[in-house]
């Protein structure tokens, strides 16, 4: 919205203000004019919820108040369109920025865990505070130099430069050892996590010889507390991704509900030993060789658990199928985590031979009322564009009525199958995780 | 089925139920592995990384009034079209009730909430708009 705003006045030099709700307003007015915009564009607050309400309520908010000033709404949007310009927001040119300091004035230990959360550092358990000791330490798991610069994040502006020591630190925080340093800046790469008004949350999938090599837990209770690489691996991407995304609650992290996923990032191996023959890994169906080292990185809201194990008089692939109706379908992603019983049974007994045989059986089989598609938010914000821009199938889909059922996960290879738990119980997740191209390891050390 | 057994099956702990108490493993606070300067202080590193501030653009002059004015709303679709137009709708009636000769304009992105539409920027020029009105979010 600050950018639309900032265009229109510095391409045609004519006023233009933002319309949203406040805590939207807070954000744009604060942080994004600060590091982002530079433009201090004039807005009006509408009363939040705005998105989803009756007509009349939306209506209504024109003869309501504007939420920052307290006078009538309308007579905000005549004043931000009129009122001669402050010497404020005159002003012009490049700002001078501070440079960090490679270390924290010396204060005490309770001083210092009180400033790292303050600053919003850390994920409010305990860690590891880094000393210069530990870092150097650390960087001994690769062969970068500590100030080069892996990626620079500029998503909620700001142009941060995380360097391979940045990441060192966060690592260090988190409890992890050197040992395990070439993936955690291989995950490095895919930092900040997901960041969203909505409750957007990350998985990490670790394939490859490393995940034996640094005993990643692939067996029983892959997903649960239990093993101390899923653990610091996962949440050293927490903190990095806290640390170089500068992300702090109501200043650029605005989730409403916010996930508990974000603790751990799903971080988990792939039991590949026990995938059924002909079944890659999911690195090897992404292009990579089996004995490559590969950590994968997915966006995703949702997880449904099968709860129980599977029942022979209703097929497995069936109830999968059922539950995915729920899913946004957003990107046409989703991610089915499943125990190796299940994958052989759905090898042996209905026939999948590979991972993508069942892919393409959930794009051609999962189906949800067009109503359903369209009343999800993240939808409306994603695919109704593609369809006002007539690209199919959304255009066609948008004109359906409600109850037409439509076939949402229109792409084969968005719709991962990953394999991993304990063979203890034939349970499974359908999750709509979206599943990115993974990073190799390798190239870390 | 045993009582224990029936228990962890509902999941619940049959220490709990049983009034048993559990006591929790004590550990000692682990060692700070930072830098001590001897008086109780210690130095350790900087995780924060500097934000670079942005280049300031100052704002486009302001309207005298809105008379006789070309006004674009310009919809962003947040969580799609349909509240931004009942909203920019009311507006349109409230401003064309006070100002008689304003002519406003309504246009939902085609690149959806994070996207420029050029074909937007491109009209608004041509039409020599006199000012625009974005949003609506939240």
């Amino acid at each position: 919205m600050s950018r639309w705003a900032k265009q229109i006045q510095l391409q045609m030099k004519v006023p233009a203000i933002g319309i949203a709700s406040s805590n939207i307003v807070h954000y744009a007015t604060g942080y994004d004019f600060k590091y982002s915009n530079g433009m201090p564009v004039r807005y009006v607050a509408v009363p939040f919820p705005f998105t989803g309400q009756p007509k009349a309520v939306d209506v209504g908010y024109v003869s309501g108040k504007d939420m920052l000033s307290g006078q009538p709404l309308m007579a905000a949007v005549i004043k931000a369109l009129t009122d001669p310009l402050t010497a404020e927001e005159k002003i012009s040119g490049a700002a001078d920025g501070a440079a960090d300091s490679r270390l924290l004035p010396p204060d005490t230990e309770e001083n210092l865990r009180l400033l790292f959360e303050d600053k919003g550092w850390t994920d409010y358990n305990w860690i590891q505070l880094p000393s210069e000791k530990l870092v150097t330490e650390m960087l001994k798991g690769t062969s970068r130099k500590p100030d080069e610069v892996i990626k620079t994040i500029d998503i909620t502006g700001g142009q941060r430069q995380l360097t391979v020591e940045k990441v060192a630190i966060g690592a260090v925080m988190a409890g992890a050892s050197p040992e395990h340093f070439s993936l955690i800046l291989a995950l490095a790469t895919q930092a900040p996590f997901g960041n969203s008004t909505s409750s957007m949350a990350n998985m990490v999938v670790i394939n490859g010889p490393i995940a034996k090599r640094l005993n990643f837990n692939s067996g029983t209770n892959a997903l649960g507390p239990y093993s101390r690489p899923n653990a610091v691996v996962g949440r050293a991407f927490t903190i990095v991704s806290k640390i170089v995304g500068d992300l702090r609650n109501n200043v650029n992290a605005w989730s409403s509900l916010g996930s508990s996923f974000q603790y751990n990032n799903l971080c988990f191996a792939e039991n590949e030993e026990n995938l059924p023959e002909g079944w890659d890994p999911l690195h090897v169906q992404m292009g990579f060789k089996p004995t490559d080292n590969v950590v994968s990185v997915g966006i995703g809201w949702t997880s449904i658990s099968s709860v129980g194990g599977s029942q022979s008089l209703y097929p497995t692939h069936f109830l999968m199928r059922d539950y995915m109706r729920s899913l946004t379908a957003s990107g046409s992603a989703a991610t089915i985590l499943m125990d190796p019983t299940v994958a052989k049974l759905l090898k042996d007994t209905h026939g999948f031979q590979t991972k993508q045989q069942l892919s393409e059986w959930f794009s051609q089989n999962v189906e949800k009322t067009a109503g359903s598609y369209w009343g999800n938010g993240v939808i409306q914000s994603t695919a109704v564009p593609f369809a006002l821009q007539g690209l199919e199938p959304y255009a066609s889909w948008r004109k359906l009525p409600e109850e037409t059922l439509i076939k949402p996960f229109t792409n084969p290879g968005t719709i991962r199958v990953v394999v991993t738990g304990g063979k203890i119980q034939t349970t499974w997740f359908v999750t709509d995780f979206g599943l990115r191209r993974g990073v190799k390891v390798d190239d870390w050390a | 089925m045993n009582r224990r057994k029936m228990l962890a099956l509902l999941g619940v702990s049959p220490a709990l139920v049983g009034g048993s108490p559990v006591y929790a493993r004590t550990s000692a606070k682990p060692a700070p592995e930072s830098s001590p300067i001897g008086d109780g202080r210690i130095t350790v590193m900087n995780p924060g990384i500097s934000n670079k501030l942005a280049t300031r653009y100052p704002l486009a002059p302001p309207l005298d009034n809105l008379n006789n004015k070309l006004i674009y709303m310009i919809n962003l679709s947040w969580e799609g079209p349909d509240a931004g137009n009942y909203f920019y709708g009311a507006m349109t009636e409230w401003l064309q009730r006070r100002y008689p000769g304003i002519k406003t304009v309504v246009k939902v992105t085609a690149d959806g909430m994070f996207g420029l539409d050029p074909a937007i920027l491109k009209e608004m020029t041509a039409n020599k708009a006199d000012g625009a009105i974005v949003g609506v979010a939240g």
